[in-house]
Parts: C-alpha cells; structure tokens; sequence
C-alpha cells in the first residue's frame, strides 16, 4: 500500500508539521520534585529522532491544589522553564515541534500530595481517588483561569511552540462540561454553553498570553463512557463552541475518563484497534479545524487508512512509539517490518503509572532510559568480538542474543523446539492475545537484522558446549511447569493425573473441553495474571464448566495494573466462569480437591473432572549449574533465574547481552 | 517514671527508655540518601526526649530496593552524620537500622530479580525469587559488615540489624521461606548468626541491636513463641547489645504493626520470655502497639523488658517524654492506632505523618503553629468537631480568647464513628486547659447573636447526609449511618440490614462489622473496604467480616430502595453484568459521600474541616491549625 497521507505536512496554526503522526500527551513519571527532568528530554527528542510529526508532552499542572500523583510537573512554578527549554532544546534538534500540554485535574485527585482541598465544580467524589472535592467559588474560578495564563506563559518562554488544554478525560474543565460531575446551578452549571463557559474563559486567556506565536489546541472527550456522563452529540456542540471562539487550532480527541473507564482509554490488546475513531469522525465533520483520532493505532499502515477514509487529520500514536521511538521513519522508509510493534499488553507503561513508576515498555529496555543510553550509546562495537552461545529462544534468549549482537559479537541461538518464544508463544496462543506473540515476532526480526544464528531443534548440554568452544554461554532454559505439593503422586492416584498445568491445555498435551464433553473443570490461581484467567475463558468457550479458585482476594488481581480487568469481568460473567477467592487448595486426592476458606477456616471440596493450575513454575538451572561448576563462562537469564515476567526476562537478557 | 530514666545499652547510655524505632518514612531522596526533612523528623523526636532514635532502614546490598525511597547504605553518611548530630545536641542515642528485605522486596526498581534463600513467592505480589547463591550469601554478609562500618565511622552510635518483619535475616531463620538443603538450610540460624559476627566485628565498640520476629504466626513452619526466647540467646550470646521484640512474617505482614483492631501490648509475653532467656548485659526492648505511656511504664516496671519501642506514639507527639518528665503524662495526644497516614509503605510515597499531628513528617515545611500571635482576638469558632477543637487549641495556645460552640456535645462525627474518639477528648481536655470557653447545645439563632461580638469567626460546621445517587420509593427510608451513630434514629431489632458503602472506607465497614450476620455489604468494588488498603486493614476486615457471617454484595451499583410490606427491597444491578437482583431487608443505611453543610452568613468567615469538603481526621485537624494562624 502506497502512502498517500500520513508524509504529508500540515499547517496547525503558526506550526508546521512534517507528516501526521503525532506523540501525544501521556504520563511518564519522570518528574521530579515538580520539575522536569534529562528523563523527559530524552525521551521526547528519541521520537523527534524517529521521526515522530509533532510531539505533545504530559500534562503540566496549573495551580498548586492539583497534584493527583506524585510525580506530576507543577507548571505553576517559573522553576520549570530551564527543564522546559532542555526538552524543547533537545526535541526542536530534530526540526520537530512540540506542544507543551496544561491542565488541572480538578476533582479527580486527591489531598495525599498537596494537603489541599480538591478543587471540582460540584462536591461529587471521584470514583477512583473518592475524596469529596470543594466546590468552586467564582474567586476560585478566576484563579483557575489565571492559572492556565501562568503556565501556558511559562510554555512559551521554555520554548514550546504551541499549547494544548487537556479538557478530556482527567480534568476541571471536563468536570464542568460533564453533567456527571457538574451539579451547579450559576452561570457554571445546567445548560451546555453555560457548563462550557470555563472552557472558553481558558480558551481566551491563553490565546490572550501566547498571541499568535504558538499554537493552540483543545482536547475533548469523546464519549465519557459514565452514567449521565457527555457523549459524542455534546462534544461535537463543544467542539463548534471551540471553534467558534476563533482562539484554537487544532482539536485532539480522547474516550472515557482516566479515573472511571480508563480502560478504554489506553485499551489492551482486548479492545479492536482503531475503536475511538468515531469520535474524531464525528468531530471532524462539524469543525473546519484539524483533528487528531487516538486509539490503538499500531500500524502505519492503519494510520494511513484513517486518514483516507476521512476520519481525522492527525493519527496520535503514542505506545506504538513507546515500543518503537523509530516507528515514523522505519514506515517512511518504507521497512514496516522492522518495526518493534506495540502489543497492547500496558505491562509496563500505563502499567506503571498508577504504581507511581517510571514509564517503560515490556519489549524495549531503553524505553524511559534514553538518558541513560546516550552515554553508552549502543552502536560502541566492541573491539574483541566473541562467540557466544544463547540457551533458549524464549524472550530472554533472544534479547540477549540482539544485545550481544548488537555490541558486534557472533551469537548463535540454541532452542530445543522447533520454534521460538517460550512461554510467550502459548500465552499468545488463547482468545484476544495473540498480539502478545508480536513480541517474538519483533525480536526475530530483529535478530535477522543482526545476523544472530539460531539453531532450532537443538538441545544444549555440557558436552555440546565442549564441542562448540564458545567464548560465553548465555542459559536461558526457562522454567517447567511444577506440581504442588498439595497434589497426591499420580503413579499412586490415576485421579492426579488429571491435575495438569496451563500449559498443558495450551499445548494440547490434556484432552479437555470440546462440544458437549460438559467437562467440569476448576483452575487453581496462585499468579494473577493472565494464566488462569485466559485458560479459564478457552475451557469455558469449549463447553467446559470453569470455576477458578485463587487464596487471593480477587481472580487475576494484576489484571487491574494492565486495565484488564473489567473487560475480563464482563467477558466472565457472559461466559458463566465462577471465581471463588480466599481459597488455598490444602489436598487432591481421589478426584476431590480440598479447599480451605483461610478467613474462616473452613474447608471446602469440588470434584470436578479436571484441575488446571496456574501456579509459579520450576526453573529450569540444571545446564546453569552444570557449566559452572566446569568453570564455563556463563550467565543465566530469565525465568532460569526466577520465574518472572516477559519484561524481566527482556531486562535480564539486555543486561546479560550488552555486558558480555 | 522509670521510662524518663536512663538505660545503659552497651558501652553507652540513652537518656530515656522509650525507642524511636525504625520505619518507613518517604523522606528520603531519589538517590536512596538520606534527606534535611530525615533530620528535621528525627531531631524533632531527640528534642522531645526519645532515648534512642533507630533511623530507617537501610539496605545493605544494591540486590534490595524494596520501595522506591528507600535508604541504600553505601549512599548514608552524610544523612547519618546530619541526624546523629541533630540528635546527639538532646543527648539521644542514634541508631541505623540495616536491613535486606529480601523475597518481601520488589523488583520494580532494581529491575533486577530478589534474592530469598528459596523460591517462596512474595505473598502479596506474588514475585517469585532467585534463591541466593553461595557467592549470594557472601556478599549480603560482607554489605551488612560494611553497612555497619560507615554508620560508626558517620557518627553514629550503633546499629540495629532487622531480623523482624520485611527481613532476609528472619527469611533465612524461618521454615516458612527457607527450604535449603546446603548448611544454610541445616542450621537455618546460621545466616544470622553470620550477619551478626559481621556487624559486632565492623561495629567496634559502638552498639550492635537485633530486631527480632518472636511470633510468625505460623506455628506450621515458623518461628513460634515458644522457640523465640532460645533462638533469641542464642543470637545475643555473640554479642548483641539489645533486642526489640517484635512479631509478624510473609503471611502477617499487617500484624507487626497492626491498627487499632488489635490489643495494644500483643507482644508483652514472648517480650518478658525473651528477657528471661537473654543475659544481663543485653537490653530488651517491647514493641507492638505499645502507645500509652502507662502501659509502657508498667512494662518496664513489672520486668517485662528494659525499654520500649513507642514509635507511632512518637508520630502522635513528638514530645513524649519531654512531657512525662514535666509531669504532663496525661497531655501526651494520643495515637489512636488509625494507621491512616503513619503506614507509608505504599507505591505513591506518600510522607510520613498524624491524623493527630499533620505536621509530623512536614517539619521542614509547616509553621510554628503555637507561636504566640501579635494581636489577641475575640475568636468564635463554631463547630466543636476535630476541626473547630483543633483551631480552637491552636488558637488559645497563640494567646487568642476562644469560644467554641456547637449544637450537639463535642466531638463532631469523629467522637461517634471512626477510631478518632480518644483524640478528640484530648482536643477537648487541651481546649479546657488552655481556657477556651466550650459552649455545646448552642443553637444557630444563638450563635449568630455572639458572632458581633467577635473579631474572628472560624466556620467548622462539618458535614451533612449526602444525596442518595438511587430512587428511594415512597414510604422507604434510608438512614444515614451518622444519625444512627449519633442515637437520634434507630435500626430495627431484626432483619437484615443493607449497609451502602460505596466509599469502601472504615465506617461502612465498621458499622456492618458490628451488625455482623444481620449486615448486608453493598460495596461497588471486588472487595470490601477497599480504601482500607492505606492503613493495613483491607485484609483483616474482610477476614472479620467474613468471620462475622456479613454478606458482602460486591460490584453492585444501588439502583432503588423500595417499601415491600414491613421491610424494603434493594435493587442493585452488577457493574460488569449489567445484571440486576434484589436483596430484602428490614432497614438500609447509607455510609455514602457526604456534602459540607452551608456557608455561615458571615462576612469573611475562616472554614475548616468537612464544611470545607468532608474528609477525614486529617484534614480536619490540618485545617484547624491553618485556620488558628489566618486569626489577624
């Protein structure tokens, strides 16, 4: 497919852009004590790099009484600007521009950080952080306003070349325009115009303090996805409102509300690509004004396609350019392949941000490290190459073969199956996440790229390593799945044999489910994470009755952490999967599992036709230790180490790779 | 009071017996070092005369970054030299406590996988640890040799290696996470033993202290009370110049240093154990909710131990000891073990501090609350709940001339639900002594005829019901759990009883706990209590509940409360179904959102509190002060 759209510039406002990808406004949690850091500046020209349109950064708060999480920057403090102009420095390098986003999160915070009252329109307590805010007084809404002025001053003096106003999912001004949230009765309150009046107060103070210099843009929720919440009809009148004021220039889209359905606003692999492209649609066909559509948009090719069918101007593509900062020029140059494509997986970036962490990426290391990198840049080839020899095509494998390739050393793969991946290939293997495979994908490409050897169907011991001579032995074996001690010897008790691991249904090693078998199965969850659930929803789409019992307190509990959580609730309760919690299986024996409901200390029993275990594997260090203990020069990485998860065993496989 | 009294510990003496123990503050830096607000927290309790400041722990190895701000050894001289300094100036004696919280750690910031001695995984995350190597071992024993180098070279007076809770030192000791079968697995005390002699060979003269896990409270494999005494003497036969005996492992953390739910002084039998089994010349100090100065002072008078760990009374007031000494035990504001804002031990670093005392862990930051103000006003401050009572006090003590009054007796919403009762009796008890002028059963008419006469008018009018986000049907009434907690309306004596808690916070919680088997828990989360995470609690309440026979209706958005004949009918429909079912019942209450009652009609009125936006204790009493000091 030839690119007919996205290489072509557009004009948005004052502001030239040289193609339509944009980086658009997302946490990072690289601020520090209030200030932006190196971290940022890295990070963003990293993007400008690759190749990136436009880049618009997080949000810069307004007004000291918000400060929603800790590490957000306070606009409102003129200590800002020299952090601002090193990251406009950094980024404007790359002839890219960049927009500084502004905002107060208003009732969707909490008083843990600034010891202050929350500010919202009405006293209506947000659903996530459940504090009940101040309403506004009309001093307090002037105050509001001159805030924004401040910090869109401060904006222009650090170098950015235009602004935008955050009003969409995690904001004042979205608390007044929604009537989910805006319950007063003056001029602020009831009808349209008067709940977007903040809005448009905002609007003019900033175009006030910036004049035409820079450009500015509104964010608007498209659809809040909240009972009494606004929908696309009421955005659409905002967005005529907006454009009507004649102050703005762009207008950038958003769904659902960070603190209510923000998992439909960084969806995981779950939700279809391209889902919130009605509400630019929608937009664009009432404003004259450029707007941007968001929403899992992967691929450039899928980028292209959005801005052919009509629906928007500009694409924001933001974990796509977490995954790969080099996504825009790779599609430019015509080598799509190359790119690290996103899963969706939100381990590690909006993962991160609810636990106060800095934002990184499951497949690339260096993401939120590219201050880091530019010291130890990684094109430094080393000057005595090696041979070197990887254990296991799993993830971690296979990054530590990209890293040592990479620093110039001749690497070979040793997997003993016939295909690579690990464990990520069966994680990928169940309903809606075979995006997780793409991982894999990626890496193999990348070790194509780097003339990285990998020898399938060979299977690495001590011997093989004498044979071979390499200089460095990488083992990363993996991990094998392990049985309980709670489960009786199957050579004892035929009824054990069948307690059989996820990976056995994965794998099609245990014949279970299949239409009309009725097979009543309980899976025991001792992770929390995917493993039980998806299992738990492949039986149940087989026919099978599922129960899943966990000693936790809630089924799949990290699922919330990747916002998969409510999805996997809604697809549960259709699919009539059980989930009982507080349960710690105590023994199976003779077709019965015991269960002990450890708050009361009761116990329980199920007889079910078969138990499927999610629990933490057995690592597999045998050839580990067998090496060392020849005096073989060996690292190990990975789940051989300690069973983890895929961005450990990348983290430990760059580690151990780049060190050599 | 034998507490005031000085205690030799080692080769040197603390001022007094009462301990500032370790804990987790998020003051530190980015760098893992310490910070001026560490000095400015720790000198402020020296000053108050805390005999023994043990700082917070420190790693001694860069294989444990188990939160974010978490001290890391090699990076603490300077913070350490900083508070020995600014402590040493009140003569305490200043500790470090060294520690390597092993598989209870994270990975998260190390990026790098924990070490345990087996591979038991974390029992809350469920991370599953790299069982430590030879070379492992070796180089946590060597950190904890260096670790307590640089804290005596830094001026410090000792240090304290955490064998208690978050520790690979009691991982290693206990059959619940050490499964080896090398000689670090045959003799499971033998790792301590080797990070002892470490310690007491690097430390010198200076003192060597043990915290010690007396009771995991699991007797299936851990250590149990009836072991401690002997793996105590045993661990202090090489040289440790005091123990704190403390209690909890993998599967309690919450129980080391629980909230009010538990008895205060659990750890008092296996405390006066361990000083029976332990020789002479080695000081044992009692801790686990040991926040009242008499308990305390009984502990060491009945031989129970030397000393006693009274850290989060220290939290409370900073002054403990200084005020026994004048004679003043019974100002001493009390901790009331709420946990809400001294647990820190949270992905958001939230600082240090005290429902009680919100300048604690702001010490750097907040004003002199009780400097004497320039002009003496006629103060009115209407409202006697934490935040009217606390501007009240702040304002008295800076010399201003206070009336406070309320409608109902003082106390506000605190003094009927919550934990917030003792501390505000204090508030009152200070309020009297300091001459404020407490007026309750005034009512509004009466109140505005007095705000003339006044020059300063603080509004702490606190909160009112909420309105109700479901249909009430004709002739079905909601209570709102406040008018049952105050007495003014009544549940029936039977039936079940919907308790609407989309809050998931301690009161809703607290009040079907109470009602136990009649209780129906309408919570929108996956969990009861779910706010209740912050303060430790969020596991044991729902083991209470459960114990209790309560019906937790979970992820259930209230729709209606109906009339169905003498009872009602709840219709709730599940968040995620979209599902709707009934419950019946014979009464519903509502521990809902609450709204701030109404501006006074007073020009320029000063607020604080829940009229502001109703919170909690904390705000509140913030509040209060910062409105005493507006008084111009």
């Amino acid at each position: 497919m030839a690119y007919k759209y996205l290489w072509t510039p557009l004009q948005l406002g004052p502001v030239a852009t040289r193609n339509r990808i944009v980086f658009s406004a997302h946490l990072t949690n690289f601020a520090r004590e209030g200030l932006p850091t190196e971290q940022h500046a890295a990070y963003y020209a990293a993007r400008a790099a690759g190749g990136a349109g436009l880049i618009i950064t997080e949000e810069h708060s307004t007004h000291p009484t918000d400060w929603p999480y800790e590490k957000l920057i306070h606009g409102f403090h003129r200590d800002v600007i020299p952090g601002y102009k090193r990251i406009t420095d950094a980024v404007h390098r790359h002839r890219v521009p960049i927009f500084a986003q502004i905002n107060h999160n208003g009732g969707q915070a909490s008083s843990m950080f600034s010891r202050l009252p929350v500010w919202a329109p009405s006293p209506v307590a947000d659903p996530l952080f459940r504090e009940v805010p101040k309403a506004v007084t009309h001093a307090e809404i002037d105050e509001i306003v001159a805030g924004y002025a401040t910090v869109a001053e401060h904006c222009a003096e650090g170098g950015f070349d235009g602004i935008e106003l955050q009003c969409s999912h995690s904001s004042i001004v979205r608390g007044f325009l929604s009537p989910a949230t805006n319950k007063r009765t003056d001029e602020y309150g009831g009808s349209l115009a008067n709940r977007a009046r903040l809005l448009l107060e905002i609007v003019a103070a900033v175009r006030g303090v910036i004049g035409n210099r820079l450009a500015l843009g509104v964010r608007l929720c498209g659809d809040e996805l909240i009972e009494n919440g606004s929908t696309i009809e009421e955005a659409v009148e905002v967005s005529r409102l907006v454009e009507a004021s004649g102050h703005v220039d762009y207008i950038n889209t958003s769904i659902g509300v960070a603190t209510a359905s923000l998992f439909m606003i960084e969806a995981s692999m779950h939700i279809p690509p391209g889902y919130a492209l009605f509400i630019p649609s929608a937009i664009r066909k009432a404003v004259d004004l450029p707007v941007v559509g968001v929403g899992r948009f992967k691929d450039p090719l899928q980028a292209e396609r959005a801005l052919a069918e009509g629906h928007c101007d500009l694409v924001g593509v933001v974990r796509g350019q977490i995954a790969d900062p080099d996504f825009a020029a790779k599609a430019r140059a015509g080598a799509t392949d190359e790119i690290r494509l996103c899963l969706s997986c939100n381990q590690e970036c909006v993962g991160r941000m609810g636990l106060n962490r800095w934002l990184g990426c499951i497949e690339n290391p260096r993401t939120g490290r590219e201050h880091e990198w530019a010291v130890t840049d990684h094109v430094a080839l080393t000057a005595k190459p090696k041979d070197v020899m990887v254990v296991g095509a799993g993830p971690a494998g296979l990054q530590a073969a990209i890293a040592a390739a990479r620093r110039g050393h001749r690497v070979t793969v040793y997997e003993k199956e016939n295909v690579a991946g690990g464990q990520v290939r069966w994680a990928a293997s169940v309903p809606n996440r075979a995006e997780f495979g793409d991982m894999i994908r990626n890496q193999l490409n990348e070790c194509r790229r780097l003339g990285v050897a990998i020898e399938f169907g060979t299977g690495v011991w001590p011997g093989l390593v004498e044979e071979k001579r390499p200089d460095h032995v990488i083992v990363a074996t993996g991990a094998e799945p392990q049985r309980p001690w709670w489960v009786s010897d199957p050579d004892a008790d035929e009824s054990a044999r069948r307690v059989v691991d996820v990976r056995a249904i994965l794998d099609g090693s245990a014949p279970l489910g299949g239409p009309q078998s009725g097979d009543s199965v309980v899976v025991v969850d001792e992770i929390g994470f995917h493993h039980a659930t998806s299992v738990a929803e492949l039986l149940a789409d087989r026919g099978c009755a599922v129960e899943i019992a966990t000693p936790g307190m809630v089924v799949g509990q990290d699922l919330g952490i990747t916002l998969d959580m409510e999805n996997w609730w809604i697809r549960a309760s259709a699919k009539g999967i059980v989930q009982s919690t507080d349960l710690v299986p105590m023994g199976f024996a003779n077709g019965e599992l015991t269960l002990l409901h450890h708050p009361t200390g009761a116990n329980q029993t199920r007889r079910p036709d078969w138990v499927v275990l999610a629990v933490p594997p057995s690592p597999v260090e045998w050839l580990y230790n067998d090496l060392k203990s020849l005096g073989v020069s060996v690292e190990r990485v990975g789940d051989c180490v300690a069973p983890r998860r895929a961005h450990a065993a990348v983290v430990d496989g760059e580690r151990a790779g780049s060190s050599i | 009071m034998r507490l005031a009294e000085s205690l030799p510990i080692g080769a040197r003496t603390a001022p007094s017996r009462v301990m500032f123990g370790p804990h987790v503050t998020n003051l530190g830096d980015d760098d893992r070092s310490f910070t001026d607000r560490h000095v400015a927290y720790y000198e402020r309790r020296a000053r108050g005369g805390a005999g023994i400041i043990v700082t917070e722990g420190a790693g001694v190895h860069a294989s444990d970054w188990p939160y974010e701000r978490a001290p890391l050894a090699e990076r603490c001289a300077e913070g350490w030299h900083n508070i020995a300094t600014a402590c040493h100036a009140h003569g305490a004696l200043v500790i470090a406590s060294l520690d390597h919280a092993g598989g209870q750690g994270s990975s998260a910031y190390s990026q790098s996988p924990l070490w345990a001695p087996s591979r038991v995984p974390e029992v809350n995350t469920r991370e599953v640890p790299k069982w430590m190597e030879d070379a492992d071992i070796a180089a946590v024993i060597d950190g904890f040799g260096r670790a307590a180098r640089l804290a005596v070279e830094s001026g410090l007076d000792g240090v304290e290696i955490n064998a208690g809770q978050h520790s690979l030192v009691r991982q290693f000791m206990s059959g619940l996470t050490n499964h080896r079968g090398d000689r670090w697995g045959a003799d499971r005390l033998e790792f301590a033993r080797a990070v002892i002699r470490a310690v007491r060979d690097a430390a010198g003269s200076a003192i060597v202290g043990l915290r010690l896990s007396c009771d995991e409270l699991a007797p299936w494999a851990g250590i149990t009370p009836e072991m401690a005494p002997g793996i105590a003497a045993d661990m202090c036969s090489l040289g440790v110049d005091y123990v704190v005996v403390v209690r909890g492992a993998i599967f309690s953390a919450e129980k080391t240093r629980p909230d009010f739910h538990e008895p205060t002084g659990f750890n008092i039998d296996v405390c006066r154990a361990v000083r029976a089994a332990v020789g002479a010349s080695t000081a044992v100090f009692l801790q686990g909710s040991v926040v009242d100065v008499g308990q305390a002072e009984w502990a060491v008078e009945d031989g129970v131990c030397d000393g006693v760990e009274m850290t989060r009374a220290q939290i409370a007031d900073a002054e403990l000891i200084a005020k026994v000494r004048r004679g003043d035990a019974d100002r001493v504001r009390p901790c009331i073990r709420c946990n809400q804002t001294c647990q820190v031990r949270d992905a958001r670093n939230p600082i240090v501090s005290c429902v009680g005392d919100p300048s604690s862990g702001h010490e750097t930051r907040d004003p002199r609350w009780e400097a004497p103000a320039p002009t003496s006003r006629r103060v009115l401050v209407v409202g006697a709940g934490p935040a009217g009572l606390e501007a009240s006090r702040v304002a008295a003590a800076r010399g201003h001339d206070v009336t406070v009054v309320d409608t109902d007796s003082p106390g506000g919403l605190a003094s009927v639900a919550g934990p917030g009762g003792p501390l505000v009796d204090w508030l009152v008890r200070e309020c009297e002594a300091l001459g404020v002028s407490i007026r309750a059963g005034v009512e509004p008419d009466e109140w505005s005829r007095l705000a003339p006469s006044h020059d300063v008018v603080i509004q702490a009018t606190g909160s009112r019901r909420g309105i109700a986000d479901y249909t009430i049907g004709d002739g079905a009434i909601v209570y709102d759990v406040a008018d049952i907690r105050r007495g003014r309306v009544a549940l029936p004596d039977s039936g079940d009883v919907a308790v609407l808690d989309p809050i998931g916070g301690p009161i809703g919680v607290a009040f079907a706990e109470e009602l136990g088997a009649r209780a129906v828990l309408v919570t929108p989360d996956n969990i009861a209590g779910n706010e209740l995470s912050r303060t430790g609690d969020l596991a044991p309440a729902n083991v209470r509940l459960a114990q209790k026979g309560v019906h937790i209706e979970r992820r259930s958005v209230v729709r209606a409360v109906e009339k169905n004949g003498d009872g009602l009918i709840v219709r709730l429909q599940d968040r995620f179904s979209g599902e709707v079912r009934t419950i019946t019942v014979s009464a519903v209450v509502d521990a809902g959102f609450r709204l701030p009652t109404e501006p006074l009609p007073v020009d320029r009125a000063l607020s604080a509190g829940d009229c502001v936006a109703p919170r909690t204790l904390y705000e509140a009493v913030l509040e209060g002060r910062r409105a005493a000091v507006k008084i111009s």
